[in-house]
């Protein structure tokens, strides 16, 4: 008898097992029966394009997902502005994942990896490249263009997005970098005015040094933020883009000039060098104690990213939107980029419906809710909803306007790879930390730049 | 009168073989779940590892680059020998502070279950933000450890931005979470018969000679499993520097788990991601040999 039992245990712990496999087997049905569902649904939608035949369903229960990075205000209103659909279309249930930045893109290029990703997905500019070179991992978009109002977008925005001849996303908002200051640190410095030139900086750089303290500095920057701030340089100065047509543009000469550019700043105080940065201790300029304390009176950052910073201060009356500075005169220098996108993975079962939820976030109700949490909406009815709705922070939309009448060069997809941009492992980090802990000279760093970059060109 | 007579049933062949493997049947679920979970990863990552896998391009280039790469490259010859460096000081020290504290709290001291319990917390704690959080406040330029020493006249290094101290920062934390092998020091040491003791008292032995002479050799196949099991474990550290370091400075905590992660989950270069996890498999095999081949010299069995 206890034979039988064991055996009859065993058997359902076996058959336990099985179904655990039976369901990867499931999903890997599923996953066939979603690639086929999107191929049915490439070829539907080819008709549709020319019949515009799409129909959102608003009667049998649909199951979405949708992911997206942010911080805690982003999760709010995304949360609100996916209670509104779910109030509009009672039929479809959302499911949200989502978190801060940090380890994100390595989970979700794993999860388009394995055709995993969610249904609706919120990417970054670059992931368009680097993940779906050839289209596969995310619908062209314009197939739903009955479901979305493609024509909020400008052409310019929209044509960012398009890899392998398919609008992979529509843009949530276009970014670019801009200075930030804490005026109330140097009105302590006795600055009044914020910095508009290369001179007015390294002049507060002294005035800091000199009537603050050593602990003072007008401006940090990280290792990412040196590489754009030296590109913002030398396109200004040698009036071409940092990449073109697949190249980079500029010499080692040119590089070094650049990395002297950075130096110098190190050397009259006007940024911290990286080893006293890293000695800190902190994850990101807005968690340091040097930052709430007004300390760091500076930042060169995301135009999106000014109430992150702004709220971030113990004493934020001094936060002030600086002014872009033109450190050449051949051109302006720098550049904006999509900041993010909003995509509809391959393995989505219910394409039209996922539109119906983009069209919904930032087109419709939804963008009034959304407002500039991922930054100034670049769709024309989004924006005119959220500022409708009073939901779009002035500090953001000055940023922003800020810098888009500023920057004049354009920007390679491939300038925030992984390879390249990565915090801890990628060539700008080695460039920039080796540079400033004196291991590499700039000859050396610019040498590894470069190199660095034209692998990651070469591998397109 | 005659016994009455039994019945006898001969078993068919098949249920001969049943009743003779029915073991293997209760194997089942075992067996199926290490094939799929372990058997097949473990032969997948080494055929892998001899590709050019990457999870958005697929395989285009077989053959042992990876391993040449491995061998040649700065950061991955650097990321070997920091790992070396980092097993080689945190196995020791934290065997050592395990058994010191096992030690006292083998003595019949007030609140003894107490103190077990708190020292054996931070094995609990693991990896998480909360420790990253702490030990960055304990350890950045202006934190606590450098505020003490300050009272002292000691002006402390940048324990975070220095390379040499970088890593020793690292080591601490897994120092610090010694409580699994304090447990099993306190069970051996537990089990070191009293008598021994009572003789060298007799025989005049010193505490310190009683130490050396007695206590050590008779824990020393708890050593032993310690030993090994700690080796393994730091070789295979991911946690410390990627919560507190991530790598840095200059890749001095870059550490091979950490370069396997960056490899397989943030460049998506998984061939290579496996080839350094192979070496690092068959470097703790081989020091785990070692250490086996080792032990008839100096770990002492009582029966």
């Amino acid at each position: 008898m206890k034979k039988a039992i064991s055996l009859a245990l065993a058997g359902a712990m076996t058959a336990t097992l099985l179904a655990g496999c039976g369901g990867a087997a499931s999903s890997s049905a599923a996953t066939s029966e979603a690639a086929s569902t999107a191929e049915s649904t490439a070829a539907s939608t080819e008709e549709a394009t020319a019949s515009e035949a799409h129909e959102i369903n608003t009667t049998d229960p649909i199951e979405l997902t949708i992911s997206w990075w942010g911080g805690d205000s982003r999760h709010e209103a995304y949360q609100k502005a996916l209670e509104a659909f779910q109030a509009k279309y009672p039929n479809i249930k959302v499911s949200a994942t989502y978190g801060a930045w940090s380890g994100w893109e390595e989970a979700q290029s794993t999860a388009l990896a394995a055709n995993q990703g969610a249904d609706v997905m919120q990417v970054n500019w670059n992931w368009l490249y680097q993940y779906s070179p050839t289209g596969e991992k995310f619908v062209d978009l314009r197939d739903y263009s009955d479901v979305i109002d493609l024509t909020q977008w400008t052409d310019a925005a929209k044509d960012a997005c398009i890899v392998a001849d398919s609008l992979q996303a529509v843009p949530i908002s276009m970014t670019g970098r801009i200075f930030y200051w804490n005026m109330n640190t140097f009105k302590e410095a006795g600055i009044e005015e914020v910095p508009t030139t290369y001179d007015d900086l390294i002049a507060a750089g002294k005035a800091f040094q000199e009537k603050l303290g050593d602990d003072y500095y007008p401006l940090a920057i990280g290792q990412y933020d040196r590489m754009i701030l030296m590109t913002f340089y030398l396109e200004s100065k040698y009036g071409k883009a940092w990449v073109e047509n697949n190249e980079c543009q500029y010499t080692e000469e040119e590089i070094v000039d650049g990395l002297n550019f950075i130096q110098s700043l190190e050397d009259n105080h006007v940024i911290p060098t990286r080893p006293s940065m890293i000695a800190a201790g902190f994850d990101s300029i807005d968690k340091s104690q040097e930052w709430i304390d007004g300390k760091y009176a500076g930042i060169f950052e995301w135009d999106s990213s000014a109430n992150k910073y702004q709220g971030a201060l113990a004493d934020n009356s001094g936060f002030t939107v600086g002014e872009e500075i033109k450190f050449g005169d051949k051109a302006n220098g720098g550049f904006s980029k999509v900041s993010m996108g909003m995509a509809i993975t391959t393995s989505c079962q219910h394409p039209v419906e996922a539109a119906a939820l983009i069209d919904f976030l930032w087109n419709g109700e939804g963008a009034a809710i959304m407002g500039s949490e991922c930054g100034i909406p670049a769709s024309a009815a989004g924006l005119a909803a959220a500022q409708a709705a009073d939901a779009v922070k002035p500090l953001v939309l000055e940023a922003n306007t800020k810098v888009l009448a500023f920057v004049d060069m354009p920007l390679d997809p491939y300038f925030e790879s992984s390879k390249l941009k990565d915090t801890t492992d990628g060539v700008y980090t080695d460039v920039f930390d080796g540079y400033s802990y004196g291991e590499y000279t700039a000859e050396e760093a610019a040498e590894i730049l470069l190199d660095g970059v034209s692998e990651v060109l070469a591998a397109v | 009168m005659s016994a009455p007579a039994t019945k006898t049933y001969r078993r068919t062949p098949f249920k001969r073989w049943c009743d003779e493997n029915t073991g293997l049947f209760f194997l089942i679920p075992w067996i199926l779940g290490f094939l799929i979970f372990k058997a097949y990863p473990f032969a997948s990552s080494l055929f892998y590892s001899f590709t050019d896998m990457n999870f958005f391009k697929g395989i285009s280039q077989y053959g042992i680059m990876n391993y040449v790469e491995i061998f040649t490259n700065r950061k991955t010859v650097s990321s070997l020998l920091t790992t070396v460096k980092y097993a080689f000081m945190t196995v020791p020290l934290k065997l050592v502070f395990a058994l010191f504290i096992a030690y006292i709290l083998n003595f019949k001291i007030k609140f003894v279950n107490l103190f077990r319990t708190v020292y054996y917390i931070p094995s609990i704690l693991g990896g998480s933000v909360a420790i990253a959080v702490l030990w960055r406040a304990l350890f950045k330029d202006t934190g606590v450890v450098n505020t003490i020493l300050g009272i002292f006249g000691i002006a402390g290094p940048d324990w975070l931005a220095d390379k040499g101290w970088a890593l020793f920062v690292i080591c601490l934390l897994r120092v610090w979470q010694f409580g699994s092998a304090m447990v099993l020091f306190l069970a051996a040491l537990k089990g070191v018969p009293a008598d021994l003791y009572e003789a060298a008292t007799i025989d005049g032995a010193s505490k310190t000679r009683q130490f050396f002479s007695i206590t050590v050799p008779m824990i020393t196949p708890v050593i032993f499993y310690n030993l090994v099991t700690q080796i393994a474990q730091a070789f295979q550290e991911f946690n410390g520097p990627y919560i507190i370091t991530q790598g840095g400075p200059r890749n001095a905590t870059t550490l091979v788990s950490l370069l396997v992660y960056n490899y397989a989950f943030k460049v998506n270069e998984m061939g290579m991601a496996c080839a350094l996890a192979w070496v690092m498999f068959v470097a703790v095999a081989l020091l785990t040999i070692i250490a086996f081949s080792s032990q008839k010299h100096w770990v002492y069995y009582a029966d």
